[in-house]
């Protein structure tokens, strides 16, 4: 795992086979890979693959409905590119490289370095606690924030459907239909997709609201029609044991399985 | 006030109720009383007739000139649906014999196309009708299309078994690394600049 930008080496002492590294960056920033010197045997199997994103037991993050661009095009193998994508550099925070590498003394260099994304959409947070303000700025995108930690979620202020400051009246009861809304996802995986929505919100308000979701992975997940400016202001903090324990017993369904 | 709408409660409320809309052939109970007992397998008979007659047809084309020769047995409301059902089956059952052929022929193909988004797998480009070889070109499009896409896909995904738990701690121990080390860094600063 790695947080700190530089330049880095992997040289394998003995035949790797099934090897990945994970970066992170803070929620405002991308990540920028670019190979230096790559020693590796195509042809005889090695590979090095970065992926635009996280892959956690065959879970990707950002899911493929959030994400900008398909599935195919968020691995980028060396062997196939070669030179020419020397540079690579991830949509969101979150990035990876998997590689394997056969022979002894091969190996690779390359350097990380990290930009700043002025609208962050996708974010794995690195702590259980912190805080954040999404933006969607008339975009037709679903934009994750993901914490890998059961939390107590703070929504300090929701804009929705606002076009020039001027809140728009919703006519629709409910969410339903709602081309822009925030939903409060829970679930043991990385992919939203395949997680439980706990609450939705479709309309403006100036909290604090607060809600305790006793999941491995919280995410705060907005979907914005592109016609509108959208924000989103929360906390959040980690959830005690006690406080799970008490989730846990007061809860009939528990649709976060424990491992 | 604060409004929270969940989802799943959501989904219940709309739940959409099915309405069945193959409706089967069956003569209304009034008229099997008014029918002579040869009319109603004649009926039918000259119905699936006409069935057959139309599969390959397009279902406007088998449409009978008259439509009222079915008035008064409620086939008329019917018959649209049934040609056109009847229509769209004999082509798919033709199409999928060809494709499924094909496919046995071509197993790298079939390959590929477990793999293909179906948004992807169902464009095929239009080329001119006026061209002679138009469908000849499509098909090869199509069949390169399909050898990229399969190449494309032609590794397994891959994925990292990874507990919540390791990877929380590999986080906090990344970012304790890189705290120490920006501390190194301040700290030759600081001496630098006390220098």
């Amino acid at each position: 795992m790695l947080v700190m930008e530089g330049q880095f080496s992997f040289i394998a002492d003995h035949p790797q086979l099934n090897c990945a590294a994970f970066f992170i960056g803070e929620p405002n920033e991308v990540i920028s890979i670019e190979y230096n010197a790559v020693n590796i045997d195509c042809a005889g199997g090695d590979f090095i693959k970065m992926f635009d994103g996280w892959v956690l037991k065959g879970e990707k993050f950002p899911s493929s409905q959030d994400h900008p661009f398909p599935l195919y095009e968020r691995y980028v193998d060396y062997c196939q590119t070669g030179s020419t994508r020397r540079v690579v550099r991830s949509s969101q925070n979150v990035a990876m490289i998997f590689f394997r590498i056969h022979g002894t003394g091969s190996g690779f260099t390359i350097t990380v370095t990290k930009l700043i994304n002025p609208f962050p959409c996708n974010v794995i947070s690195q702590t259980p606690e912190g805080s954040f303000t999404m933006v969607i700025p008339q975009q037709h995108k679903n934009c994750s924030f993901s914490i890998i930690y059961p939390v107590e979620i703070q929504i300090g202020e929701l804009s929705l459907g606002h076009l020039n400051d001027f809140p728009l009246k919703r006519s629709v009861s409910g969410c339903a239909g709602a081309g822009d809304f925030v939903e409060l996802l829970g679930g043991n995986g990385v992919d939203t997709s395949k997680m439980f929505p706990v609450a939705d919100l479709c309309y403006s308000f100036n909290g604090p609201a607060q809600m305790k979701i006793g999941c491995d992975n919280t995410v705060v997940r907005m979907v914005s029609s592109g016609k509108f400016i959208n924000r989103i202001t929360f906390q959040y903090r980690l959830l005690h044991h006690h406080e799970l324990e008490k989730l846990k017993g007061n809860n009939v369904e528990d649709f976060c399985f424990m491992e | 006030m604060l409004y929270w709408d969940n989802l799943l409660n959501g989904r219940q409320k709309g739940a959409p109720g099915v309405m069945g809309s193959g409706a089967p052939l069956t003569t209304r109970p009034t008229d099997r009383r008014t029918k002579t007992p040869a009319m109603k397998p004649l009926a039918l008979l000259l119905l699936l007739a006409t069935v057959l007659v139309s599969s390959r047809l397009r279902p406007s084309a088998a449409r009978p000139r008259d439509s009222r020769v079915f008035d008064g047995h409620g086939f008329e409301s019917r018959l649209d649906e049934v040609l056109l059902k009847a229509g769209d089956d004999a082509l798919s059952h033709l199409i999928g014999a060809e494709v499924l052929r094909f496919l046995r022929d071509h197993p790298t193909f079939h390959r590929g196309l477990l793999r293909v988004p179906l948004g992807r797998a169902a464009r095929v480009d239009d080329d001119d009708d006026d061209d002679d070889d138009g469908g000849h070109e499509d098909a090869e499009f199509a069949a390169g299309e399909l050898v990229d896409v399969s190449k494309r896909h032609e590794d397994p995904p891959i994925s990292i078994d990874l507990t919540f738990h390791l990877l929380r701690n590999m986080i906090e121990m990344a970012r304790i690394e890189s705290q120490k080390e920006q501390a190194e860094l301040n700290r030759k600063y600081l001496e630098e600049v006390g220098k």
